[in-house]
Parts: structure tokens; sequence; C-alpha cells
């Protein structure tokens, strides 16, 4: 179970636990990788894409957040192709729906919009999807806004891993998914919500946010979930 | 087992079907995957009511959400009542260069259907009298015959479109009556 392993991350040699996966092991060892749907405490899905790096001796390129390491194993985590990966990736969840940052209550405390400065994405190369979308207001305290939802899946995590309510999930399927409260009622309605806000501090865009804020003024506590998560595990 | 409050429940009869149902594939992987199939053969209009699938999560503990997430992901599930007679029409490439769209529009036209899509790909219209169902469908497979129809289940290739028509009219006719 805690078997040893050695490991290079560009390049230095590392030593990890059998088992970690390549982005546990880089983050503990101050090495960046980008990555969006991952959130620690919770279960990894590899839904974003955004840490996709190189494994030396493997063709295609694998995602960090899912990928077991193992002796031996050799990462590479910047490259130009995997920097013009992840910008493809960041201008497709663009795309998909209405980012309107200059109009939006987490900009400048976006992890979209922050990644997205970084990897130099000034404009998107792909036509905009334009989806019409609604805003669940129906919460007392917080909001749902499906124009600025990137699919993450972290609150949906957070609420059946930390909360154990499972409010959320994704329905339907490939451009039509959309996150469900419950069988899709209103959140305000939704029977199982204890209105704790986890959801709301895990997602990392604006699509959850708390009511009243104005733009750019919603700042959320990002650690809280894992913070929760890790004192869990130490009871 | 949870106990999720039920807001509206299902006919006491079928609430003994869905509880024998559930029972027959507890414990299975992808149990709900088979509970929901054969709820949904067992439904008169072949779907899934929200009372159902409310029922069905309280009954096995699965969360509504992931309950509706799996209702809604299987092209296979349907959460509207269908129609008696089902006109599924294909909107595959080869069927799109063989005119399926106008096929399409026109027995929409025929039905006095209107699209409520949000640009969705998949349509999927009843007539209010639940007599016709018209959907689409991303290949039948059988992009020779291209364009391809099936009529309740049964599929017709080099479809024209005042051949349909009449096929469609004739089914009104029969269950007139
Ligand atoms: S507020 Fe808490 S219980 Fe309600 S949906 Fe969010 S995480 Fe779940
Ligand atoms: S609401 Fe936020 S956390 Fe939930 S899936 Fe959308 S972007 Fe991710
Ligand atoms: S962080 Fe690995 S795929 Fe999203
Ligand atoms: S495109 Fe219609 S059957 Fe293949």
């Amino acid at each position: 179970m805690t078997e040893k392993v050695k490991v290079r991350i560009d390049g230095e040699v590392i030593a990890a636990t059998a088992g970690q996966t390549i982005l546990e092991v880089a983050r503990a060892n101050d090495k960046y990788i980008p990555a969006l749907c991952y959130m620690e405490g919770l279960s990894a899905v590899g839904a974003c894409r955004l840490c996709m790096v190189e494994v030396a001796g493997v063709a295609r390129l694998l995602p960090a957040c899912t990928t077991p390491v193992q002796e031996g194993l050799s990462v590479n985590t910047t490259s130009p192709q995997l920097h013009s990966y992840r910008k493809i990736a960041l201008e497709l969840l663009l795309v998909e729906r209405n980012h309107t940052c200059a109009v939006c209550v987490s900009s400048g405390h976006c992890e979209l919009q922050s990644l997205a400065q970084e990897h130099g994405v000034t404009h998107v190369r792909y036509p905009y999807n334009y989806p019409k979308l609604g805003v669940d207001t129906t919460h007392p305290r917080y909001v749902l806004d499906h124009n600025r939802c990137i699919l993450c899946s972290r609150c949906v995590r957070t609420c059946a891993e930390i909360e154990g309510a499972h409010v959320w999930d994704v329905a339907g399927r490939g451009i039509q998914s959309r996150l469900v409260s419950e069988l899709q009622r209103p959140w305000g309605e939704a029977t199982s919500c204890t209105s704790c806000g986890k959801c709301v501090q895990a997602c990392p865009t604006g699509a959850m946010a708390e009511k009243g804020w104005g733009v750019e003024e919603m700042t959320k506590r990002r650690t809280v979930v894992s913070r929760l998560s890790s004192m869990r595990e130490g009871m | 087992m949870t106990t999720a409050p039920v807001t509206a429940l299902p006919h006491p009869e079928d609430q003994e079907l869905i509880d024998r149902i559930i029972g027959d594939q507890a414990g299975r992987p992808g149990a709900l995957l088979g509970i929901l199939e054969k709820l949904q053969e067992h439904n008169r209009h072949k779907y899934l009511p929200m009372e159902t699938l409310e029922y069905v999560a309280a009954r096995t503990g699965v969360p509504q959400s992931q309950v509706y997430g799996v209702a809604t992901f299987y092209a296979l599930f349907n959460l509207d009542p269908q129609g008696t007679h089902t006109i599924a029409i294909c909107r595959g490439t080869a069927c799109h260069t063989r005119g399926s769209r106008a096929l399409l529009e026109r027995v929409k036209l025929q039905l006095g259907l209107q699209e409520t899509s949000d640009g969705a790909d998949k349509v999927s219209l009843t007539t209010p009298d639940h007599r016709f169902t018209i959907r689409t469908v991303a290949c039948f497979g059988q992009c020779a015959l291209a364009p391809v129809v099936e009529v309740d289940h049964a599929i017709r290739g080099h479809v024209k479109e005042q051949a349909l028509i009449r096929e469609i009219e004739q089914l009104r006719k029969e269950s007139a009556r």
C-alpha cells in the first residue's frame, strides 16, 4: 500500500508513493500542472483535460489528475504541444457557454479566466455556441447561472462526497449536458439541499455564487472543501 | 434505504410493479438501468413519469439527480408520453444529403407539430392526442438505403415524401377506428 517509488517530473527525481496520481505528486513537490475539474479532497474525474502531461514511452497525452504514478515514470509538464492543447481546451470551454466576463460576479476571481490569461488566450479561434440557458435564482441564498457552467462537476462531487446530499448531477449528454438538481427541480425547491453553500465555494467560475454581490465581488474560499475532507480523513 | 420525501406518489398498482421490478434487479451491477428499462416497457405510453423516477430514487437510495442523469443520458429513455405510432426519421449524413430534412419538415407539417427545440439536434415530438411520435435518429446504419425512416419499428428505405405521407394517413385512419 505504501510502496515507495521514484519518478521524474521535468527531469527532477522525486520520491512518491505508489497509487498517488501524477498531479498529487507534482503538487506535493511544487511542480505546477494546470487543473480545473480537480479539487483536492474530491474524487478525480478527468473531465476538463487541462492537466494533460507527456509521459515517456506513452504516445498519447495522459491526464495527470487520474493517472497513478509507478516506478520509473518520467513526466513532462510543459512543452509547446501541451501548451497548444491546453489552450484549445480552454477556448472550447469558453465558446461552449456564454462567459461574458465583463458582467460576471466572479470576474477577477475565476479559475477559468485566470487559466485563460495564463495561457495567453486573448481571443478564441472557434465560433461561439451561444446556447440559450437559464439562471436559477430560486434558492434564497445562492444562484446558479448555467451560462457560466463548465460542467467540471466539482459542485456535484462536493455535495455528494463532502456534504452527503448529492443534490447535483449532470443530465443529458454531449453538447446538451446540463447541471441538474434532483429531478430538475429548481434549486430552491430541492428537498435534499441543506443550504450549506459548499458547492458554491467549490465552483471554479461564476456559475455558482452567493446572492447579493455585484460584478467582480464574489470571492470564494477555495480551500474549504479540501480542508473539510482532510479533517474527515484524520478522524 | 433513504426516505427522500416524495411529493407525488405513483398509482398504488404502479408502486407494486415498481417494487417488484426493483426487487428483481436488486444487487445486479447497473441495476438502475435495468429497472428504468423495465419500467418504461411496462408504461402504457412508453415513458418514465417524474413520480416514477422519484419513487425509484426513494426505493433504491440512488440520489434523484443521479436517476435523472441516467434517464436523460441514454437516448432509449423517454420522459414524455410517446404516441401509439412512432415515426423515426434518420438525420444522419447520408440521409441528410438525400433530403431527410424535407421529409421531417413535411411530416411535422402533416401532423401539426411544431418544434419547441432550443436548437437541440435530437427531435422527439408527440401529437396532443398521443397517436404519433416523430423522432430523429443519428443513423440507422442503413445508409445505402438513404433516406431511411422507421415506421413502428419497421425500416423503410429510399423513402419518398408522398409514400410516407400516405402511410401516415393510413395509420391515422386505422387508429381512428
Ligand atoms: S448548498 Fe450544500 S447541500 Fe445544497 S446543493 Fe450546495 S453543497 Fe449541496
Ligand atoms: S456549477 Fe460550477 S462547479 Fe458545478 S459543474 Fe458548473 S462550473 Fe463546475
Ligand atoms: S484536472 Fe485533470 S482533467 Fe481536469
Ligand atoms: S445516415 Fe441515415 S441510415 Fe445512416
